[in-house]
């Protein structure tokens, strides 16, 4: 196998793992911050790519809809986050997690059939420009055109959320509320309110994400099982609630997939489990994350 | 005398009425038909278009009475979500509480095997009509399964027949296979591969890849693939991912730079893809309808479900559709539709369907019919891209020879 190859396996492991990345940060961030593992992160993921698809539909007479369905599924979802946070969320933050589970995993069978009922079960495919129709030759290797807005949007992604958690003042709070939400409330910051908040950006997030896989392949129903359980594999081994453990997280899983499906297809996603696991054992808050916690 | 005449012809009379009317009752009795299809999950796709197919059918049925024209048929249509404890379960269900006399299963071939022996327990009919390993109707015969589309044998020596000519031309040495990690994919690689080794035993299949059902992410299998540079590739990728695969695929370039013969492209993809469908791309598929125009039981089923569904018929479609015909004139023939009876009567039964008249075969049930493998390209006709140069590979050339099948069944 020469250096080319090897390369173009590289790209596509990258590209992988920022879709990962994508769906992953909104689901690290809610955790991190609120301790709610949310299982229904996924089926709004979903529901992005769903927004995606009837706002570039409905727009498909111009040139800009592919460009603003993106960001426009991001806000949709995000909306549909807030009204979840709001009405049932909020309710059980001081529930076991078990029950949070069970709350959130009934959320997103809600959810599924919400979206069967709306848009039906037929699958969905958004067109994408001409220009994003062609692969492009990267030192020889060929790469989707349309991964190059992907990674883009994932790099743009993780650059914005740093800078949002390092230089704002939201962002402190948002990082002293992952290591003490008690201490954070007893400087007078509205806790409730910065969960809400928080919770929907993780959903706009998950949205946005969405929105980028839609032009990837079809839309179909169902496809938020498989990735709602990569995503907790990416964040258990970078660390719940840690920005560049889920960033390191996703290309290990997205590099450890790439590689593995190329000598070895069968034990592609078994590998991932393992390093899962052992990850679990070894070192339970992730390569990243913090065992600090009140 | 006379009063005691009299009023013994009127008892007469009553009682002759009395049974006539309860015969007549009888024979008003509804078929209760169970659907149990893949409407969410990797199945949506094929199984909502078979579903349209199926209620056209029975519109059309109980518009002239129902079957015998006596006996409306009742449909019960349930979501087997494309998993095999969930198409048990929906399928005991349709039988226990709905009275089904038959039922029409699966998109997943993994469902309908394990629906088949349900409906032998129960004596249910079972009409395989989207799925097509042939294991439904090769191991573990039921008599109450039958199977109305070409199975993964048959398909795949179809497949065979088409590439061995391709590889002879074009000096084809070494392969590489892709294609879903189930039962339907796993079947249908493994006799294609047999195919091929048969017909060109110079062919060497240099690797195999396997990726899971709902698979949404092939960038890493295309690059993969891509890299080792073989001759040809042979894929067996299902419904949902095959759309996913194909689109990743064609926006990789692949298909510029890999022959992908034989691959199964059916009137789903060339109307969900046809801006984007790679044309000149020679594929395989099961029941395309603009292969049989020219019956009029086509002709005519075209028409009708475009008006009902403003769109064309997709394979699944066409083939559930026939699912409900072929029942319909096994009821004909068994002049009963006590299912015992029809399925005596189906056996070894030959049909006029849309795609032309059929047999099942004696043996296991299978329908002796064609596979179609074609060049995909535009035609002013259709708004999507259709084959062109059909090769219609009958059934009779493809299925599986009986010696074989015996000695399978022997051998489990």
């Amino acid at each position: 196998m020469d250096i080319t190859s090897i390369f173009t396996q590289f790209l596509s492991g990258l590209t992988y793992g920022t879709i990962l990345f994508l769906v992953a940060a909104g689901l690290s961030l809610i955790f991190g911050v609120m301790n709610i593992l949310n299982f229904a992160h996924a089926a709004l993921w979903l529901m992005g790519a769903y927004f995606s698809y009837t706002f570039w539909n409905l727009m498909q007479e111009y040139s800009f809809a592919f460009w603003l369905s993106i960001p426009l599924a991001g806000f949709a979802a995000a909306a549909v986050g807030w009204f979840l946070e709001v009405v049932l969320i909020k309710r059980i933050y001081k529930r076991e997690l078990h029950e949070q589970l069970l709350i959130t995993y009934s959320i997103a069978l809600i959810l599924s059939d919400t979206i069967k009922l709306t848009w039906g079960v037929t699958n969905k495919l958004i067109v994408r420009p001409e220009m994003l129709r062609k692969p492009v030759f990267i030192f020889g290797s060929p790469l989707d055109s349309y991964f190059i807005l992907v990674i883009l949007s994932g790099a743009a992604v993780a650059i914005g959320l740093w800078w949002f958690l390092k230089y704002t003042r939201y962002g402190h709070i948002v990082k002293a509320a992952v290591y003490s939400r008690e201490m954070v409330a007893a400087l007078g910051i509205p806790i409730p309110r910065i969960y809400t908040w928080v919770f929907t950006l993780g959903i706009f997030l998950a949205g946005f994400a969405g929105g980028i896989q839609a032009p990837i392949g079809s839309i179909t129903l169902g496809m938020d099982n498989a990735i709602i359980i990569q995503a907790f594999c990416v964040v258990v081994i970078g660390g719940f609630g840690s920005l560049l453990g889920t960033l390191v997280g996703s290309l290990i899983v997205g590099e450890v997939m790439s590689f593995t499906i190329l000598f070895w297809p069968e034990g592609a996603m078994v590998l991932i489990f393992v390093i899962t696991a052992a990850i679990l054992i070894v070192r339970p808050w992730g390569l990243f994350g913090t065992p600090m916690r009140t | 005398m006379n009063f005691r005449k009299t009023t013994a012809f009127f008892v007469a009379v009553i009682t002759c009425l009395f049974f006539f009317g309860m015969t007549g009752a009888m024979a008003a009795e509804p078929y209760n038909l169970g659907v149990a299809l893949g409407l969410t999950g990797a199945g949506a796709l094929y199984s909502a278009d078979g579903v349209e197919g199926i209620k056209l059918a029975v519109e059309e049925i109980n518009a002239k009475g129902g079957l015998l024209g006596q006996h409306k048929i009742e449909l019960f249509i349930r979501d087997s979500q494309t998993k095999p404890d969930v198409g048990v379960r929906e399928v005991k269900d349709l039988i226990l509480r709905d009275k089904i006399r038959a039922v029409i299963n699966d998109y997943s071939s993994a469902v309908a095997m394990a629906v088949k022996p349900i409906a032998q327990e129960y004596k249910v009919l079972h009409i395989a009509s989207i799925s097509n390993s042939e294991n439904i109707t090769m191991i573990n015969p039921s008599p109450y399964t039958f199977q109305v589309v070409p199975n993964s044998y048959m398909q795949a020596k179809a497949a065979a027949v088409a590439i061995a000519k391709m590889a002879k031309q074009k000096g084809w040495k070494e392969f590489i296979t892709i294609a879903s990690d189930y039962e339907w994919g796993r079947s249908t690689q493994a006799s294609a591969v047999k195919f091929l080794k048969e017909t060109s035993p110079d062919l060497t299949l240099k690797k195999e890849f396997w990726p899971r059902l709902g698979e949404t992410q092939f960038t890493s299998y295309i690059t993969g693939i891509m890299a080792m540079k073989p001759d040809f590739v042979l894929g067996s990728v299902a419904s949902n991912d095959n759309v996913a695969w194909m689109e990743q695929a064609k926006n990789y370039g692949f298909f510029d730079k890999i022959p992908y013969p034989g691959s199964l492209i059916t009137v789903t993809e060339l109307m969900l893809q046809a801006k984007t469908l790679t044309r000149g791309i020679i594929a395989l598929t099961r029941a395309p309808f603009f292969a049989h125009m020219d019956n009029p039981m086509m002709a005519d089923f075209v028409k009708n479900y475009r008006a009902k569904y403003n769109k064309y018929p997709s394979d699944w479609a066409v083939l559930c559709y026939d699912a409900v015909y072929a029942l319909k004139q096994g009821v004909e023939k068994a002049k009963t539709i006590d299912t015992e009876k029809v399925k005596d009567a189906m056996k070894g039964m030959t049909v006029d369907l849309t795609r032309g008249r059929l047999t099942f075969r004696t043996i296991d049930n299978q329908l002796s019919c064609s596979s179609y493998t074609g060049t995909i390209a535009d035609d002013p006709r259709y708004p999507f891209p259709i084959y062109k140069d059909i090769i219609e590979i009958k059934g009779s050339e493809s299925e599986r020879p009986e010696s074989e099948i015996l000695a399978a069944r022997k051998a489990k």
